[in-house]
């Protein structure tokens, strides 16, 4: 547990770091960012057709309310937490890497229905945009997290090594 | 029981046919979905006292660390302003700097590690919150600290940034700090912290997917 633990801490930093260096920012955080406004706007666009996307900006020609995906709102930083937490794992590879292709895809996808939930209760209540934006949704993606995790690590073939991240003390998890 | 899990324990987790649902991380899942709106909003109504260590902790370490800086420190409900020692400048008028910041935006790790620690239904669970809490304070007091501090040195302007005699290396630590602390920490904190708790919880998980 606490070779788990201590990985996941320094991966997690060190991925954070690399983040937050002008290099990544340029060339994946940015045009990632770009790319989720366009997402969300065609998928929006489906049954509104009023909603343009410029960079990271999504906004309603209809009533001229925009969205800017911030740092923190791009499920960035959800995926190099599920990243860490999954290379820091003892499994083997070939499940490091699946479990990474679709939890991410997971984390993104409930990223994608974060932006759009808070484009249209920015436009309905800006009281009930802010609370979903600063704290139900922060919640909601880390639970998502969690769970992608959790589900991850039960499919997770038992070795020795498994055995040890989230186990209990032998008395407890015998019984 | 061919597993070990002692009888209490699988009563807890509802064997024996009388849960709809089977797998137990699926009721645990749902279980944590349907105790967060409860969890959220007793968060919100609580948040002053809730959040009263965290001032206090961030009392003490501006009085150690950042006297200098802040010459006090006032709470209104679950905001925190922090009344400065630097000056808005020349032609700006008289009178010092406060900034304002929302504890909040750093503490909505509490209601889901509340709604998760509630959800696996664990022995001493109270305790287990308690716990919890106890070590979520000082990680909101950091959200809460950096972001005044990137307030100062980062955001306001020249005339009063300079005011707070910062080295260019202290401004990046400080960028660094509020980004960690509030892009990473108050998310990452309540999961890591629910996972190191629960450990039999998810071994027994482990357990039934094996």
């Amino acid at each position: 547990m606490l070779r788990f633990f201590l990985l996941f801490v320094v991966l997690l930093a060190v991925l954070f770091g690399l983040e937050l260096t002008p290099w990544v920012q340029d060339w994946f955080v940015i045009p990632w960012t770009n790319a989720l406004a366009r997402i969300s706007t065609w998928i929006v666009t489906l049954f509104d057709g009023n909603v343009v996307a410029t960079g990271k900006v999504m906004r309603s020609n209809t009533n001229g309310f925009a969205v800017s995906i911030e740092a923190g709102c791009n499920g960035v930083e959800a995926t190099l937490v599920l990243l860490a937490a999954m290379l820091a794992f003892p499994a083997p590879w070939k499940h490091k890497a699946v479990g990474l292709v679709i939890g991410i895809l997971a984390v993104q996808l409930l990223n994608i229905l974060r932006v759009i939930s808070l484009f249209y209760l920015g436009q309905w209540n800006y009281d009930v945009f802010e609370w979903a934006h600063l704290y139900v949704w922060q919640a909601l993606i880390m639970l998502d997290v969690l769970v992608v995790w959790l589900i991850w690590v039960r499919r997770v073939p038992r070795t020795d090594d498994s055995r040890g991240p989230p186990s209990a003390p032998t008395a407890l998890a015998a019984g | 029981m061919t597993d070990g899990t002692p009888p209490d324990q699988a009563e807890r987790e509802g064997r024996g046919a009388k849960h709809f649902i089977k797998s137990p991380l699926t009721r645990f899942i749902l279980a944590a979905i349907a105790w967060l709106p409860v969890t959220f909003g007793s968060w919100y109504l609580l948040g002053p006292v809730l959040l009263w260590p965290v001032r206090l902790l961030v009392q003490l370490i501006c009085r150690i660390g950042l006297s200098d800086v802040v010459r006090g420190v006032e709470v209104g409900g679950s905001s925190i302003a922090f009344l400065t020692t630097l000056k808005p400048g020349e032609g700006m008028g008289a009178g010092f700097i406060s900034v304002d910041v929302n504890m909040l935006v750093y503490a909505f790790g509490m209601p889901l590690f509340a709604a998760l620690t509630i959800a696996a239904r664990e022995e001493k669970w109270w305790r287990t919150l308690a716990i919890g809490y106890a070590v979520m304070v000082p990680f909101v007091a950091w959200g809460v600290l950096a972001d005044f501090l990137k307030g100062i040195a980062l955001v306001a302007p020249a005339a009063v940034a300079s005011q707070t005699g910062f080295s260019g290396l202290q401004r990046e630590m400080i960028a660094f700090a509020y980004q960690f602390g509030s892009l990473i920490l108050p998310a990452v904190v309540p999961a890591v912290l629910w996972v190191l708790l629960h450990r039999a919880f998810l071994e027994r998980l482990r357990r039934r997917a094996g």
